[in-house]
Protein backbone atom coordinates (compact mmCIF):
# COMPACT_ATOMS: atom_id res chain seq x y z
CA UNK A 1 0.00 0.00 0.00
CA UNK A 2 3.15 2.15 -0.42
CA UNK A 3 3.18 4.87 -3.08
CA UNK A 4 5.43 4.75 -5.26
CA UNK A 5 6.29 7.65 -7.66
CA UNK A 6 9.07 6.04 -10.78
CA UNK A 7 10.35 8.15 -14.01
CA UNK A 8 12.08 4.76 -16.06
CA UNK A 9 9.90 3.28 -18.49
CA UNK A 10 9.98 -0.61 -16.84
CA UNK A 11 12.19 -2.90 -18.94
CA UNK A 12 9.11 -5.43 -19.09
CA UNK A 13 7.32 -2.69 -21.30
CA UNK A 14 10.32 -1.83 -23.64
CA UNK A 15 9.98 -5.24 -24.14
CA UNK A 16 6.67 -5.44 -24.90
CA UNK A 17 6.80 -2.44 -27.44
CA UNK A 18 9.94 -4.63 -29.03
CA UNK A 19 7.65 -7.41 -29.30
CA UNK A 20 4.75 -5.73 -30.95
CA UNK A 21 7.35 -4.20 -33.45
CA UNK A 22 8.84 -8.01 -34.20
CA UNK A 23 5.12 -8.53 -34.84
CA UNK A 24 4.18 -5.96 -36.93
CA UNK A 25 7.58 -6.72 -39.03
CA UNK A 26 6.74 -10.53 -39.40
CA UNK A 27 3.25 -9.79 -41.22
CA UNK A 28 5.19 -8.38 -44.07
CA UNK A 29 6.29 -11.65 -44.85
CA UNK A 30 5.53 -12.79 -48.97
CA UNK A 31 1.95 -13.87 -49.86
CA UNK A 32 2.92 -17.78 -50.09
CA UNK A 33 3.60 -17.76 -46.37
CA UNK A 34 1.15 -20.41 -45.02
CA UNK A 35 -1.78 -18.78 -42.84
CA UNK A 36 -0.67 -20.15 -39.12
CA UNK A 37 -3.64 -19.73 -36.54
CA UNK A 38 -0.94 -19.96 -33.54
CA UNK A 39 -0.60 -16.64 -32.48
CA UNK A 40 3.37 -14.89 -32.26
CA UNK A 41 4.81 -16.01 -28.65
CA UNK A 42 4.18 -12.79 -26.20
CA UNK A 43 7.25 -11.49 -24.52
CA UNK A 44 5.85 -9.55 -22.09
CA UNK A 45 6.87 -10.35 -18.41
CA UNK A 46 3.42 -12.31 -17.89
CA UNK A 47 4.24 -13.06 -13.90
CA UNK A 48 3.82 -12.06 -10.58
CA UNK A 49 4.26 -13.44 -6.90
CA UNK A 50 2.00 -14.88 -5.44
CA UNK A 51 1.78 -15.44 -1.44
CA UNK A 52 -0.14 -17.55 1.24
CA UNK A 53 0.08 -16.06 4.46
CA UNK A 54 -2.31 -14.50 7.39
CA UNK A 55 -2.84 -10.84 5.47
CA UNK A 56 -3.10 -7.66 6.45
CA UNK A 57 -4.94 -8.43 9.80
CA UNK A 58 -2.74 -11.78 10.86
CA UNK A 59 -6.07 -14.02 10.71
CA UNK A 60 -6.84 -14.79 7.59
CA UNK A 61 -6.15 -18.62 6.65
CA UNK A 62 -5.47 -19.69 3.24
CA UNK A 63 -5.13 -15.96 1.92
CA UNK A 64 -4.03 -16.13 -1.66
CA UNK A 65 -2.05 -12.27 -1.92
CA UNK A 66 -0.70 -10.69 -4.32
CA UNK A 67 0.80 -6.97 -5.23
CA UNK A 68 -1.01 -4.95 -7.81
CA UNK A 69 0.01 -1.39 -9.37
CA UNK A 70 -2.26 1.16 -10.13
CA UNK A 71 -1.73 4.41 -12.07
CA UNK A 72 -4.19 7.44 -13.05
CA UNK A 73 -4.56 6.91 -16.41
CA UNK A 74 -1.29 7.15 -18.99
CA UNK A 75 0.68 8.25 -16.19
CA UNK A 76 3.70 6.37 -15.56
CA UNK A 77 4.92 8.66 -12.36
CA UNK A 78 1.17 8.72 -10.06
CA UNK A 79 1.22 5.39 -9.33
CA UNK A 80 0.76 3.70 -6.22
CA UNK A 81 1.24 -0.19 -4.92
CA UNK A 82 -1.02 -1.99 -3.45
CA UNK A 83 0.06 -5.35 -1.19
CA UNK A 84 -2.02 -8.09 0.15
CA UNK A 85 -4.74 -8.19 -2.43
CA UNK A 86 -6.91 -10.99 -2.49
CA UNK A 87 -6.49 -13.13 -5.56
CA UNK A 88 -9.79 -14.42 -6.41
CA UNK A 89 -10.27 -16.83 -9.27
CA UNK A 90 -14.37 -16.59 -8.03
CA UNK A 91 -14.84 -13.03 -9.17
CA UNK A 92 -14.16 -10.39 -12.11
CA UNK A 93 -12.31 -7.20 -11.48
CA UNK A 94 -9.81 -5.02 -9.59
CA UNK A 95 -11.43 -3.84 -6.24
CA UNK A 96 -9.34 -1.52 -4.01
CA UNK A 97 -9.92 -0.34 -0.75
CA UNK A 98 -10.20 3.94 -1.04
CA UNK A 99 -7.41 3.83 1.51
CA UNK A 100 -5.00 2.21 -0.27
CA UNK A 101 -5.09 5.02 -3.32
CA UNK A 102 -6.30 7.53 -1.59
CA UNK A 103 -3.31 9.47 -3.25
CA UNK A 104 -4.47 9.39 -7.02
CA UNK A 105 -6.73 11.28 -8.57
CA UNK A 106 -8.95 8.45 -10.55
CA UNK A 107 -11.24 9.76 -12.81
CA UNK A 108 -14.99 8.60 -12.38
CA UNK A 109 -16.68 6.24 -14.78
CA UNK A 110 -20.34 8.02 -15.93
CA UNK A 111 -23.25 6.43 -16.87
CA UNK A 112 -25.22 7.79 -20.22
CA UNK A 113 -26.77 10.73 -18.16
CA UNK A 114 -23.69 11.85 -17.03
CA UNK A 115 -23.75 10.64 -13.36
CA UNK A 116 -20.99 8.71 -11.44
CA UNK A 117 -21.16 5.52 -11.38
CA UNK A 118 -21.37 3.49 -7.67
CA UNK A 119 -21.48 -0.11 -7.26
CA UNK A 120 -22.07 -2.54 -4.66
CA UNK A 121 -21.03 -6.35 -4.27
CA UNK A 122 -23.27 -8.61 -2.42
CA UNK A 123 -20.73 -11.75 -1.16
CA UNK A 124 -22.42 -14.89 -0.19
CA UNK A 125 -21.53 -14.36 3.24
CA UNK A 126 -24.46 -11.75 2.52
CA UNK A 127 -21.83 -9.09 3.51
CA UNK A 128 -21.13 -6.03 0.20
CA UNK A 129 -19.00 -3.53 -0.25
CA UNK A 130 -20.13 -0.43 -1.84
CA UNK A 131 -18.08 2.71 -3.78
CA UNK A 132 -17.32 4.49 -7.07
CA UNK A 133 -16.23 2.57 -10.23
CA UNK A 134 -13.29 4.74 -11.07
CA UNK A 135 -10.97 4.64 -13.96
CA UNK A 136 -7.20 3.54 -13.41
CA UNK A 137 -3.98 2.00 -15.64
CA UNK A 138 -3.68 -1.67 -14.02
CA UNK A 139 -0.03 -2.96 -13.98
CA UNK A 140 0.72 -6.80 -13.10
CA UNK A 141 4.16 -7.58 -14.32
CA UNK A 142 4.26 -6.06 -17.48
CA UNK A 143 1.27 -6.38 -18.74
CA UNK A 144 -1.08 -3.28 -18.46
CA UNK A 145 -4.77 -2.90 -18.56
CA UNK A 146 -5.19 0.50 -19.61
CA UNK A 147 -7.85 2.88 -18.34
CA UNK A 148 -9.57 -0.23 -16.93
CA UNK A 149 -12.68 0.09 -14.54
CA UNK A 150 -11.77 -0.51 -11.07
CA UNK A 151 -14.03 -0.58 -7.74
CA UNK A 152 -12.91 1.77 -5.18
CA UNK A 153 -14.55 -0.10 -1.76
CA UNK A 154 -15.37 3.50 0.28
CA UNK A 155 -13.77 3.02 3.48
CA UNK A 156 -15.78 6.65 4.11
CA UNK A 157 -18.85 6.50 1.28
CA UNK A 158 -19.83 9.20 -0.09
CA UNK A 159 -23.23 8.26 -0.29
CA UNK A 160 -25.48 5.77 2.19
CA UNK A 161 -25.64 2.46 0.42
CA UNK A 162 -28.76 1.74 -0.88
CA UNK A 163 -30.48 -0.84 1.01
CA UNK A 164 -31.40 -2.67 -2.30
CA UNK A 165 -28.35 -4.11 -2.73
CA UNK A 166 -27.86 -5.16 0.56
CA UNK A 167 -28.49 -9.04 0.49
CA UNK A 168 -30.07 -9.07 4.19
CA UNK A 169 -31.99 -5.67 3.65
CA UNK A 170 -32.14 -2.30 5.14
CA UNK A 171 -33.29 -3.52 8.59
CA UNK A 172 -31.04 -4.47 11.07
CA UNK A 173 -27.15 -4.85 10.90
CA UNK A 174 -26.09 -5.78 7.52
CA UNK A 175 -22.07 -6.52 7.38
CA UNK A 176 -19.92 -4.36 5.99
CA UNK A 177 -16.48 -5.40 4.27
CA UNK A 178 -15.58 -1.48 3.53
CA UNK A 179 -12.95 -2.20 5.75
CA UNK A 180 -9.27 -3.91 5.76
CA UNK A 181 -10.36 -5.17 9.07
CA UNK A 182 -13.92 -6.81 7.52
CA UNK A 183 -12.50 -7.17 4.39
CA UNK A 184 -9.00 -9.36 5.55
CA UNK A 185 -6.93 -8.28 2.54
CA UNK A 186 -6.39 -4.31 0.97
CA UNK A 187 -8.64 -5.30 -1.92
CA UNK A 188 -9.57 -8.17 -4.42
CA UNK A 189 -8.45 -8.80 -8.06
CA UNK A 190 -10.70 -11.25 -9.56
CA UNK A 191 -9.53 -12.88 -12.40
CA UNK A 192 -12.24 -15.79 -13.28
CA UNK A 193 -14.00 -17.14 -16.16
CA UNK A 194 -15.98 -13.94 -17.42
CA UNK A 195 -14.58 -10.38 -18.65
CA UNK A 196 -17.08 -8.53 -16.85
CA UNK A 197 -18.59 -8.71 -13.26
CA UNK A 198 -22.15 -8.60 -14.65
CA UNK A 199 -22.35 -8.60 -18.53
CA UNK A 200 -25.20 -7.90 -20.44
CA UNK A 201 -27.96 -7.87 -17.90
CA UNK A 202 -26.28 -4.48 -16.15
CA UNK A 203 -26.75 -3.14 -19.68
CA UNK A 204 -29.92 -2.29 -19.70
CA UNK A 205 -32.06 -0.54 -17.57
CA UNK A 206 -35.31 -2.88 -17.73
CA UNK A 207 -33.02 -5.83 -16.44
CA UNK A 208 -30.39 -4.70 -14.45
CA UNK A 209 -30.10 -6.00 -11.14
CA UNK A 210 -29.09 -4.51 -7.97
CA UNK A 211 -25.42 -3.77 -8.66
CA UNK A 212 -24.93 -0.87 -10.62
CA UNK A 213 -26.37 2.61 -9.16
CA UNK A 214 -25.78 6.22 -9.56
CA UNK A 215 -26.39 9.01 -7.59
CA UNK A 216 -28.01 12.12 -8.65
CA UNK A 217 -29.20 14.68 -6.19
CA UNK A 218 -27.74 11.96 -3.43
CA UNK A 219 -30.70 9.75 -4.05
CA UNK A 220 -29.20 6.36 -5.09
CA UNK A 221 -30.68 4.33 -8.05
CA UNK A 222 -30.05 1.19 -10.26
CA UNK A 223 -28.25 2.17 -13.32
CA UNK A 224 -27.33 0.72 -16.74
CA UNK A 225 -23.96 0.35 -17.43
CA UNK A 226 -22.33 -0.83 -20.51
CA UNK A 227 -19.90 -3.83 -21.58
CA UNK A 228 -17.46 -2.06 -23.17
CA UNK A 229 -13.87 -2.29 -22.30
CA UNK A 230 -13.33 1.11 -21.04
CA UNK A 231 -15.83 3.46 -19.26
CA UNK A 232 -18.38 0.59 -18.69
CA UNK A 233 -18.48 -2.55 -15.76
CA UNK A 234 -15.91 -3.76 -14.28
CA UNK A 235 -14.08 -5.84 -15.98
CA UNK A 236 -11.77 -8.72 -15.21
CA UNK A 237 -7.71 -7.10 -16.32
CA UNK A 238 -6.84 -9.50 -17.70
CA UNK A 239 -8.78 -9.79 -20.46
CA UNK A 240 -7.61 -6.40 -21.12
CA UNK A 241 -4.06 -6.91 -21.39
CA UNK A 242 -3.12 -6.26 -25.03
CA UNK A 243 -1.10 -9.98 -24.88
CA UNK A 244 -1.51 -13.28 -23.01
CA UNK A 245 -4.92 -12.18 -22.30
CA UNK A 246 -7.06 -15.23 -22.74
CA UNK A 247 -6.70 -16.40 -18.83
CA UNK A 248 -4.48 -17.13 -16.44
CA UNK A 249 -2.42 -19.95 -14.43
CA UNK A 250 -2.00 -20.20 -10.72
CA UNK A 251 0.84 -22.40 -10.18
CA UNK A 252 1.29 -23.11 -5.68
CA UNK A 253 4.18 -24.55 -3.87
CA UNK A 254 3.07 -27.93 -2.58
CA UNK A 255 3.03 -28.07 1.12
CA UNK A 256 3.12 -31.00 3.85
CA UNK A 257 -0.12 -31.81 5.09
CA UNK A 258 -0.97 -30.43 8.60
CA UNK A 259 0.12 -26.80 7.54
CA UNK A 260 2.53 -24.47 6.33
CA UNK A 261 3.53 -21.14 8.24
CA UNK A 262 3.18 -19.79 4.58
CA UNK A 263 3.30 -20.35 1.07
CA UNK A 264 4.27 -19.07 -2.58
CA UNK A 265 3.96 -19.36 -6.06
CA UNK A 266 2.99 -17.35 -9.40
CA UNK A 267 -0.46 -16.21 -10.97
CA UNK A 268 0.84 -16.22 -14.68
CA UNK A 269 -1.12 -14.33 -17.55
CA UNK A 270 -2.18 -16.00 -20.69
CA UNK A 271 -2.66 -19.80 -21.64
CA UNK A 272 -0.68 -21.32 -24.23
CA UNK A 273 0.85 -17.91 -25.29
CA UNK A 274 4.51 -17.68 -23.78
CA UNK A 275 6.36 -20.76 -22.53
CA UNK A 276 5.65 -20.67 -19.14
CA UNK A 277 1.86 -21.17 -19.26
CA UNK A 278 1.27 -24.09 -21.76
CA UNK A 279 -1.69 -26.37 -20.99
CA UNK A 280 0.79 -29.34 -20.64
CA UNK A 281 -1.03 -32.56 -19.74
CA UNK A 282 -3.62 -30.14 -18.11
CA UNK A 283 -7.28 -31.53 -18.30
CA UNK A 284 -9.50 -28.62 -19.61
CA UNK A 285 -13.29 -28.59 -18.12
CA UNK A 286 -16.13 -26.32 -19.71
CA UNK A 287 -17.88 -24.08 -17.34
CA UNK A 288 -21.67 -22.82 -18.01
CA UNK A 289 -22.93 -19.48 -18.35
CA UNK A 290 -23.10 -19.31 -14.47
CA UNK A 291 -19.36 -20.45 -14.56
CA UNK A 292 -19.59 -23.63 -13.38
CA UNK A 293 -19.08 -27.29 -13.73
CA UNK A 294 -20.83 -30.95 -12.40
CA UNK A 295 -19.20 -32.80 -9.12
CA UNK A 296 -20.28 -36.25 -9.13
CA UNK A 297 -19.72 -37.80 -5.66
CA UNK A 298 -20.85 -41.77 -4.16
CA UNK A 299 -23.61 -41.46 -7.18
CA UNK A 300 -24.89 -38.02 -6.73
CA UNK A 301 -24.13 -35.55 -8.91
CA UNK A 302 -23.54 -31.63 -7.36
CA UNK A 303 -23.93 -29.06 -11.28
CA UNK A 304 -22.94 -25.86 -9.27
CA UNK A 305 -19.63 -27.01 -8.77
CA UNK A 306 -16.48 -24.22 -8.85
CA UNK A 307 -12.94 -23.84 -8.16
CA UNK A 308 -12.04 -20.53 -5.83
CA UNK A 309 -9.05 -19.40 -4.71
CA UNK A 310 -11.30 -16.59 -2.69
CA UNK A 311 -12.87 -19.87 -0.71
CA UNK A 312 -9.98 -20.54 2.22
CA UNK A 313 -11.05 -24.58 2.62
CA UNK A 314 -12.92 -27.62 0.34
CA UNK A 315 -16.24 -26.51 1.52
CA UNK A 316 -18.63 -29.68 0.40
CA UNK A 317 -21.14 -31.89 1.70
CA UNK A 318 -22.06 -31.84 5.17
CA UNK A 319 -21.40 -33.55 8.49
CA UNK A 320 -24.46 -34.74 8.75
CA UNK A 321 -23.93 -36.83 5.73
CA UNK A 322 -20.74 -37.37 5.96
CA UNK A 323 -21.54 -39.19 9.72
CA UNK A 324 -20.83 -36.36 11.90
CA UNK A 325 -17.44 -35.04 11.84
CA UNK A 326 -18.45 -31.37 13.55
CA UNK A 327 -15.71 -29.93 15.37
CA UNK A 328 -15.57 -28.87 19.14
CA UNK A 329 -14.40 -25.55 18.97
CA UNK A 330 -15.15 -24.21 15.77
CA UNK A 331 -18.46 -24.43 13.71
CA UNK A 332 -18.97 -25.36 9.90
CA UNK A 333 -15.64 -26.89 10.07
CA UNK A 334 -14.74 -30.25 9.63
CA UNK A 335 -12.80 -32.66 12.12
CA UNK A 336 -12.19 -35.94 11.69
CA UNK A 337 -10.71 -37.70 14.42
CA UNK A 338 -8.16 -39.05 11.50
CA UNK A 339 -7.10 -37.04 8.14
CA UNK A 340 -10.11 -38.60 5.70
CA UNK A 341 -9.39 -39.42 1.84
CA UNK A 342 -12.02 -38.47 -0.62
CA UNK A 343 -12.47 -38.59 -4.45
CA UNK A 344 -15.08 -37.48 -6.43
CA UNK A 345 -15.04 -36.74 -10.50
CA UNK A 346 -15.67 -33.49 -12.23
CA UNK A 347 -17.02 -33.10 -15.54
CA UNK A 348 -16.89 -30.26 -17.69
CA UNK A 349 -19.70 -28.85 -20.44
CA UNK A 350 -17.18 -30.56 -23.06
CA UNK A 351 -17.61 -33.69 -21.57
CA UNK A 352 -13.87 -33.66 -19.62
CA UNK A 353 -13.96 -36.30 -16.63
CA UNK A 354 -11.50 -36.43 -14.62
CA UNK A 355 -11.61 -37.80 -10.58
CA UNK A 356 -9.68 -35.50 -8.01
CA UNK A 357 -8.83 -36.97 -4.43
CA UNK A 358 -7.94 -34.89 -1.61
CA UNK A 359 -7.63 -35.35 2.35
CA UNK A 360 -9.32 -33.38 4.87
CA UNK A 361 -7.62 -33.28 8.70
CA UNK A 362 -9.36 -31.99 11.93
CA UNK A 363 -9.35 -28.05 11.61
CA UNK A 364 -9.54 -27.10 15.48
CA UNK A 365 -6.25 -28.99 15.34
CA UNK A 366 -5.34 -26.99 11.86
CA UNK A 367 -6.05 -23.74 13.61
CA UNK A 368 -4.22 -24.75 16.97
CA UNK A 369 -1.13 -24.02 14.86
CA UNK A 370 -0.10 -20.89 13.84
CA UNK A 371 -0.09 -21.30 10.17
CA UNK A 372 -1.46 -19.33 6.97
CA UNK A 373 -1.63 -22.44 4.77
CA UNK A 374 -3.58 -25.52 4.76
CA UNK A 375 -4.07 -28.27 2.12
CA UNK A 376 -6.32 -30.07 4.20
CA UNK A 377 -9.08 -28.00 5.50
CA UNK A 378 -12.48 -28.36 4.75
CA UNK A 379 -16.35 -27.37 5.95
CA UNK A 380 -19.62 -27.67 5.40
CA UNK A 381 -21.75 -26.32 2.19
CA UNK A 382 -24.97 -26.39 3.39
CA UNK A 383 -28.39 -28.04 4.49
CA UNK A 384 -28.44 -31.70 4.55
CA UNK A 385 -29.23 -33.07 2.18
CA UNK A 386 -29.86 -30.87 -0.91
CA UNK A 387 -26.48 -29.08 -1.01
CA UNK A 388 -25.18 -28.89 -4.79
CA UNK A 389 -22.12 -28.05 -5.30
CA UNK A 390 -18.09 -28.86 -3.99
CA UNK A 391 -16.62 -26.00 -3.65
CA UNK A 392 -13.05 -26.24 -4.49
CA UNK A 393 -10.68 -23.46 -2.45
CA UNK A 394 -7.02 -22.66 -1.98
CA UNK A 395 -6.25 -25.61 -0.81
CA UNK A 396 -7.07 -27.56 -4.25
CA UNK A 397 -4.07 -24.69 -5.88
CA UNK A 398 -1.40 -26.64 -3.42
CA UNK A 399 1.19 -28.37 -5.58
CA UNK A 400 -1.11 -28.05 -8.54
CA UNK A 401 -0.76 -25.88 -12.28
CA UNK A 402 -4.68 -24.45 -12.29
CA UNK A 403 -5.73 -22.64 -15.32
CA UNK A 404 -8.78 -20.42 -15.90
CA UNK A 405 -10.02 -19.96 -19.36
CA UNK A 406 -11.96 -16.55 -19.73
CA UNK A 407 -14.94 -17.02 -22.01
CA UNK A 408 -14.99 -15.94 -25.57
CA UNK A 409 -11.00 -15.89 -25.94
CA UNK A 410 -9.28 -18.29 -27.90
CA UNK A 411 -6.45 -20.79 -26.46
CA UNK A 412 -5.34 -22.74 -29.13
CA UNK A 413 -6.10 -26.48 -28.98
CA UNK A 414 -8.95 -25.86 -26.66
CA UNK A 415 -12.93 -25.49 -28.41
CA UNK A 416 -16.23 -25.93 -27.33
CA UNK A 417 -16.16 -23.86 -23.97
CA UNK A 418 -18.18 -21.09 -24.69
CA UNK A 419 -18.76 -19.68 -21.30
CA UNK A 420 -14.41 -20.64 -20.56
CA UNK A 421 -13.21 -22.98 -18.83
CA UNK A 422 -10.75 -24.21 -15.75
CA UNK A 423 -7.78 -26.83 -16.16
CA UNK A 424 -5.43 -28.64 -14.15
CA UNK B 1 -45.01 3.28 -30.38
CA UNK B 2 -43.11 4.73 -27.82
CA UNK B 3 -46.22 5.59 -26.06
CA UNK B 4 -47.50 2.04 -26.15
CA UNK B 5 -43.93 1.10 -24.99
CA UNK B 6 -44.25 3.20 -22.17
CA UNK B 7 -47.86 1.39 -21.12
CA UNK B 8 -46.67 -2.09 -21.61
CA UNK B 9 -43.69 -1.39 -19.24
CA UNK B 10 -46.02 0.18 -16.41
CA UNK B 11 -48.48 -3.04 -16.35
CA UNK B 12 -45.57 -5.32 -16.53
CA UNK B 13 -44.23 -3.29 -13.12
CA UNK B 14 -47.65 -3.09 -12.13
CA UNK B 15 -48.25 -6.67 -12.66
CA UNK B 16 -44.99 -8.45 -11.29
CA UNK B 17 -45.91 -12.28 -10.27
CA UNK B 18 -47.51 -12.39 -7.43
CA UNK B 19 -45.06 -13.36 -4.80
CA UNK B 20 -45.01 -15.05 -1.52
CA UNK B 21 -42.73 -15.01 1.62
CA UNK B 22 -41.23 -18.09 3.51
CA UNK B 23 -43.93 -19.02 5.95
CA UNK B 24 -46.70 -16.75 5.10
CA UNK B 25 -49.65 -17.81 3.09
CA UNK B 26 -49.25 -17.28 -1.43
CA UNK B 27 -50.16 -13.90 -1.60
CA UNK B 28 -48.44 -10.80 -3.55
CA UNK B 29 -45.23 -9.67 -2.84
CA UNK B 30 -42.88 -8.32 -5.32
CA UNK B 31 -39.30 -9.22 -5.95
CA UNK B 32 -36.96 -7.19 -6.64
CA UNK B 33 -36.06 -5.37 -9.68
CA UNK B 34 -33.38 -7.99 -11.23
CA UNK B 35 -37.04 -10.33 -11.52
CA UNK B 36 -39.66 -7.77 -13.13
CA UNK B 37 -40.77 -8.93 -16.29
CA UNK B 38 -40.30 -12.50 -15.43
CA UNK B 39 -41.81 -15.59 -16.23
CA UNK B 40 -43.89 -17.37 -13.77
CA UNK B 41 -44.15 -20.98 -14.07
CA UNK B 42 -46.14 -23.32 -11.51
CA UNK B 43 -45.71 -27.05 -11.31
CA UNK B 44 -47.61 -29.44 -9.40
CA UNK B 45 -45.46 -32.22 -7.76
CA UNK B 46 -46.62 -34.76 -5.38
CA UNK B 47 -47.40 -33.46 -2.41
CA UNK B 48 -46.70 -29.91 -2.92
CA UNK B 49 -46.35 -27.00 -5.62
CA UNK B 50 -44.02 -24.64 -6.73
CA UNK B 51 -43.74 -21.24 -8.69
CA UNK B 52 -40.60 -20.69 -11.14
CA UNK B 53 -40.09 -16.84 -11.95
CA UNK B 54 -36.92 -16.51 -14.38
CA UNK B 55 -36.10 -13.31 -14.92
CA UNK B 56 -34.85 -11.94 -19.19
CA UNK B 57 -31.12 -12.26 -17.75
CA UNK B 58 -31.66 -16.20 -16.42
CA UNK B 59 -31.98 -15.47 -12.73
CA UNK B 60 -34.13 -18.22 -11.07
CA UNK B 61 -35.78 -18.38 -7.67
CA UNK B 62 -38.44 -21.39 -6.87
CA UNK B 63 -40.89 -20.87 -3.87
CA UNK B 64 -41.90 -24.27 -2.70
CA UNK B 65 -46.10 -24.27 -1.82
CA UNK B 66 -47.32 -27.05 0.85
CA UNK B 67 -50.99 -28.39 0.32
CA UNK B 68 -52.58 -25.75 2.83
CA UNK B 69 -51.21 -22.90 0.66
CA UNK B 70 -48.17 -22.04 2.78
CA UNK B 71 -44.70 -21.11 1.54
CA UNK B 72 -42.17 -23.36 3.15
CA UNK B 73 -39.25 -22.97 1.14
CA UNK B 74 -37.41 -20.99 -1.43
CA UNK B 75 -34.51 -21.32 -3.79
CA UNK B 76 -32.58 -18.88 -6.23
CA UNK B 77 -30.13 -19.07 -8.87
CA UNK B 78 -29.49 -15.68 -10.33
CA UNK B 79 -26.29 -13.37 -10.98
CA UNK B 80 -26.53 -11.20 -8.39
CA UNK B 81 -28.09 -12.31 -4.94
CA UNK B 82 -31.50 -11.45 -4.67
CA UNK B 83 -33.14 -9.18 -2.14
CA UNK B 84 -33.47 -11.86 0.85
CA UNK B 85 -35.35 -9.46 3.22
CA UNK B 86 -38.06 -9.59 0.70
CA UNK B 87 -38.00 -13.59 0.38
CA UNK B 88 -37.47 -14.41 3.86
CA UNK B 89 -39.84 -11.91 5.26
CA UNK B 90 -39.74 -12.44 9.47
CA UNK B 91 -36.93 -15.58 8.69
CA UNK B 92 -34.70 -12.81 8.01
CA UNK B 93 -33.85 -12.34 11.63
CA UNK B 94 -31.98 -15.27 12.13
CA UNK B 95 -30.17 -14.75 9.30
CA UNK B 96 -28.51 -11.56 10.08
CA UNK B 97 -27.69 -12.64 13.33
CA UNK B 98 -25.56 -15.12 11.88
CA UNK B 99 -24.19 -13.29 9.09
CA UNK B 100 -22.76 -11.02 12.29
CA UNK B 101 -21.15 -14.05 14.04
CA UNK B 102 -18.71 -15.69 11.06
CA UNK B 103 -15.53 -16.33 11.82
CA UNK B 104 -12.33 -17.91 9.65
CA UNK B 105 -14.77 -19.03 6.85
CA UNK B 106 -13.86 -16.73 4.05
CA UNK B 107 -15.22 -17.40 0.43
CA UNK B 108 -17.01 -20.42 1.08
CA UNK B 109 -21.05 -20.95 1.68
CA UNK B 110 -22.76 -19.15 4.05
CA UNK B 111 -24.69 -21.48 6.22
CA UNK B 112 -27.61 -21.12 9.22
CA UNK B 113 -28.96 -23.43 11.23
CA UNK B 114 -31.16 -21.81 13.00
CA UNK B 115 -34.45 -23.20 15.22
CA UNK B 116 -36.62 -23.46 11.95
CA UNK B 117 -34.71 -22.29 9.74
CA UNK B 118 -32.03 -24.02 7.35
CA UNK B 119 -30.52 -21.44 5.22
CA UNK B 120 -27.90 -22.05 2.51
CA UNK B 121 -25.79 -18.99 0.60
CA UNK B 122 -23.48 -19.97 -1.90
CA UNK B 123 -22.09 -19.70 -5.27
CA UNK B 124 -19.26 -16.98 -6.80
CA UNK B 125 -20.16 -13.86 -8.96
CA UNK B 126 -22.13 -14.12 -11.59
CA UNK B 127 -23.71 -17.83 -9.93
CA UNK B 128 -25.41 -17.01 -6.60
CA UNK B 129 -27.57 -20.06 -5.52
CA UNK B 130 -29.06 -20.93 -2.11
CA UNK B 131 -32.05 -22.10 -0.38
CA UNK B 132 -34.25 -21.54 2.34
CA UNK B 133 -36.73 -23.57 4.03
CA UNK B 134 -38.38 -24.59 7.41
CA UNK B 135 -39.12 -27.68 8.59
CA UNK B 136 -41.80 -27.14 10.54
CA UNK B 137 -43.71 -26.48 7.20
CA UNK B 138 -42.36 -29.63 5.32
CA UNK B 139 -45.57 -31.32 3.68
CA UNK B 140 -46.40 -34.43 4.98
CA UNK B 141 -43.93 -36.88 3.06
CA UNK B 142 -41.95 -34.36 1.72
CA UNK B 143 -38.82 -33.87 2.01
CA UNK B 144 -36.26 -31.00 2.07
CA UNK B 145 -34.07 -32.03 -0.45
CA UNK B 146 -37.15 -30.91 -2.80
CA UNK B 147 -35.67 -27.40 -1.73
CA UNK B 148 -32.81 -26.82 -4.06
Amino acid sequence: MTLRRHSVVPLSRLLAVVGGLIFLASCGGSSSTPITTTPPPSTTNNTVDLSVNLGPTNDYVNGLFASVEVCEPGSTTSCATVANVLVDTGSEGLRLLSGAVSGLTLPAVTDSSGNAVQECIGFISLAYIWGPVVQADIHLGGETAASASVHIISESPQYAVPSSCIPTGPVGTPEDYNSVSALGANGILGVANFPQDCGSGCADTSTAPAQYYSCPSGNCNITAVPTTATKGQVWNPVALFSTDNNGVLINLTSIASGGAATDAGSLIFGIGTQTNNALGSAQVYGVTDQGFFTTTYKGTEYTGSFIDSGSNAYYFLDSGTLGGLDCADNAGWYCPASPLSFTATNTGTNGTTGSVTFTIDNADSLFATSDAAFNDLGGDSGNSPSTDYFDFGVPFFFGRNVFVGIAGQTVTGVSNVPYGFWAY
Amino acid sequence: MKTIARVLLVLALGAAPAWAVLGEYESSVSLDTQFMRGEDRVTSAQGYKFHQITSPTGAVVTEYISPEGKVFGISWRAPVIPNLEKLLGSYITPVQQAAQAQTRRRGGPFIVRASDLVFVSGGHMRGFHGSAYVPSLLPRNVSAEVVR
